[in-house]
């Protein structure tokens, strides 16, 4: 799977909303209904799955879809 | 032994008394370090004294530490006591969203108690300074740099008294600000001992001779963290473990193998945190823990749940965990930490709440928090200022050694919140057989997996989005309606009832909350102008709002919920 793809099968599972429904617009918690448990749980299964470490101040920056997609591409 | 009666002192007795105990911090993967002892902890406390000195930090001046937990965090935190500087832990940062929102608190914090130095980390400062916020920035320092300076020659630590001022804590205002708590030496002893002989009592002497170890993940800008572990543990040389917040959050499972790993064990949590455990430890993984030593867990902070408590009890009961390990307790940082703890220790015991809570959470039983720490009294008063005789409901108000002499440079906020050497704490409930249980709260305020929120935060969102320009009412509540504990609702005014339009002021409004409070909004409805319930004086009444809307008697314009609630509408 791709970084995208790994991404927004967690989101899906983690946020219980289905797959197809996330894009890039969607808000991690005024849409995916993140609150601050499942934020970190997402962060943390991602920096695993991923093998990469993301700041505390990264992840503040974070509000969609995109950012985190956007954040990963740039840190390669 | 003369008692130690400053918590500089408490930690040099504390570390001729247990050497070989110390704090362990568990890393990213769960593992913990080797940790460090107390003797070595101590000089290393002194020695971050004397760079803070050299730093310039001026003595009796507020310095704010916003750090996530590491070594840096505790050690310059500590170091500023010693130097007799007045620390304060604030949240490094939030979580997702919630950056610009947190530099603008962290430089509204530092400016209203005058706080001339911030630790915290680089890219903290660099964001500062993208920000344009250039005070904040001049005033951060990172930890790195603090470890690179000469100690200042000369240096000594500071000498308190008993009843200086020696540390703030901060906590939400009812204006959604934050205040510091101004705590004293000898409150934060009189806490940490109560806590230490309270918990300890049922199991045969002071928790610290009895148990051996402190696990925890609360952060220590949280009071729980910062007086029920980090004090616990320092004053009285428990072996604290102590991983991060986020590692608990998203792997519970690392702090349950760890309340196997240290011998007879201490933990503390609020209620959100023993559920997120039910939800997030499956029955197998139960199969895999060993929670036999695990002998007290102080449950607090937030409205103790019973079901929750059965639910862990039930889920945890196949590791070793037993019921009577449960020590429901409660407190607020204004007290230093605990006002009541259960001192008996045989299970969370209910007691059915009885009529009058009209502020209630609307729970049928509650779960009793234990009796107050010694030298404290808990008086229920009545709003005609009158006693309220047991099992009747009232505002639980406490007196006592713990209590905070006032908030820092705020003399109006600490008029109203102490009265005749009372604590008023905001917080409803009743005493029964000298056992306090608490119903609810006389303040709007909203806890959310243990953290303060203010409606005033969430309405003046809601009120300001799309062109409400600020004419729009609306009130902000909690429900608390399942085993997640409170959920926000926004009841929201419009004088629109276009669909559309009312669909693009709901995201505009959950985006604002999402972004500066990071909390999802269990529900936004919509009323007409006018139709939420005002005083005379113009001023919503929240909790009236909140009963119709749990009563189905709250008129929605639109959403599917709206069919049924016209129905039962009077």
């Amino acid at each position: 799977m791709s970084k995208q793809d790994e991404t927004l099968a967690l989101l899906a599972e983690i946020s219980g909303h289905p797959r197809e429904e996330i894009d890039r617009e969607k808000d991690l918690v005024a849409d995916l209904g993140l609150d601050s448990p499942k934020t970190l749980r997402f962060l943390v299964d991602l920096e695993e799955k991923l093998d990469v470490e993301i700041s505390d101040e990264d992840a503040a920056k974070m509000s969609t879809v995109g950012d985190i997609l956007d954040y990963l591409v740039a840190t390669g | 032994m003369v008692e130690a009666t400053t918590l500089t002192d408490a930690l040099e007795r504390n570390a001729e008394r247990r050497p070989g105990r110390g704090i362990h911090l568990i890393g990213g993967r769960g593992r913990a370090d080797e940790g460090r002892r107390y003797p070595d902890l101590l000089q290393s406390f002194k020695a971050a004294g004397a760079r803070l000195a050299a730093h310039g930090v001026r003595r009796r001046e507020p310095m704010l530490v916003a750090l996530p937990t590491s070594r840096e965090l505790i050690e310059y935190w500590m170091g500023a006591l010693f130097h007799g500087a007045l620390p304060v832990a604030m949240a490094p940062v939030g979580s997702a969203g919630a950056l610009a929102v947190h530099l603008q608190k962290l430089d509204d914090v530092r400016r209203r108690i005058g706080a001339g130095t911030v630790v915290c980390s680089e890219s903290l400062r660099d964001e500062a300074r993208a920000a344009g916020l250039d005070e904040l920035a001049g005033a951060c320092v990172t930890a790195a740099e603090l470890d690179g300076l000469a100690p200042r020659e000369g240096w000594r630590q500071h000498r308190a008294e008993p009843d200086e001022i020696a540390f703030l804590q901060l906590t939400s205002g009812s204006t959604g600000r934050q205040r510091a708590v101004q705590i004293s030496h000898r409150s934060a002893l009189h806490n940490a001992h109560g806590i230490d002989e309270t918990i300890g009592g049922p199991l045969g002497g002071p928790a610290s001779e009895v148990l051996q170890s402190i696990v925890s993940w609360l952060p220590l800008n949280h009071d729980m963290g910062l007086i029920g572990c980090l004090f616990l543990s320092l004053v009285h040389g428990f072996d604290l473990y102590l991983m991060q917040p986020k590692s608990f959050l998203a792997r519970p499972i690392w702090w349950l193998k760890h309340l196997g790993e240290h011998g007879p064990t201490l933990a503390e949590a609020p209620n959100f945190a023993f559920q997120l455990c039910v939800e997030r430890v499956g029955a197998e993984a139960v199969g895999e823990l060993d929670l036999s030593n695990w002998r007290a867990a102080m449950t607090g902070a937030e409205m103790v749940r019973p079901e929750t408590i059965d639910a862990f009890c039930e889920r945890f009961g196949p590791a070793g965990f037993r019921p009577e390990t449960f020590r429901p307790c409660y407190g607020l940082a204004e007290a230093t930490l605990a006002v009541t703890v259960d001192g008996v220790a045989k299970g969370a015991r209910t007691h059915t709440a009885p009529a009058g809570m009209e502020r209630g959470y609307g729970l049928t039983d509650v779960v009793s928090v234990g009796q107050p720490l010694p030298d404290t009294e808990v008086g229920i008063f009545q709003p005609d200022g009158g006693r309220a005789p047991d099992g009747q409901i009232g505002e639980i108000c406490v007196n006592g050694p713990s209590i905070f002499s006032g908030y820092y440079n705020d003399p109006e906020a600490s008029a109203e919140c102490l009265v005749d050497g009372w604590l008023r704490t905001g917080d409803l409930g009743f005493l029964e057989a000298g056992e306090l249980y608490i119903t609810g709260r006389t303040k709007d305020l909203i806890i959310v997996n243990g953290n303060n929120l203010m409606p005033h935060e969430l309405e003046r969102i809601a009120e300001n989005a799309s062109e409400g320009g600020g004419s729009r009412r609306s009130a902000a509540f909690s429900i608390a309606d399942g085993p997640e504990g409170e959920r926000v609702v926004l009841a929201i005014e419009v004088s629109d009832t276009d669909s559309e339009r009312l669909a693009a002021i709901e995201r505009e409004v959950r985006l604002g909350v999402g972004h500066t409070i990071s909390v999802p909004l269990a529900d936004v409805v919509f009323v007409r102008r006018g139709r939420l319930s005002k005083t005379t004086s113009g001023k919503v009444q929240r909790n009236r709002v909140r009963q119709q809307y749990l009563d189905g008697k709250l008129e929605r314009i639109d959403g599917p919920a709206a069919q049924g609630d016209r129905d039962t509408q009077s």
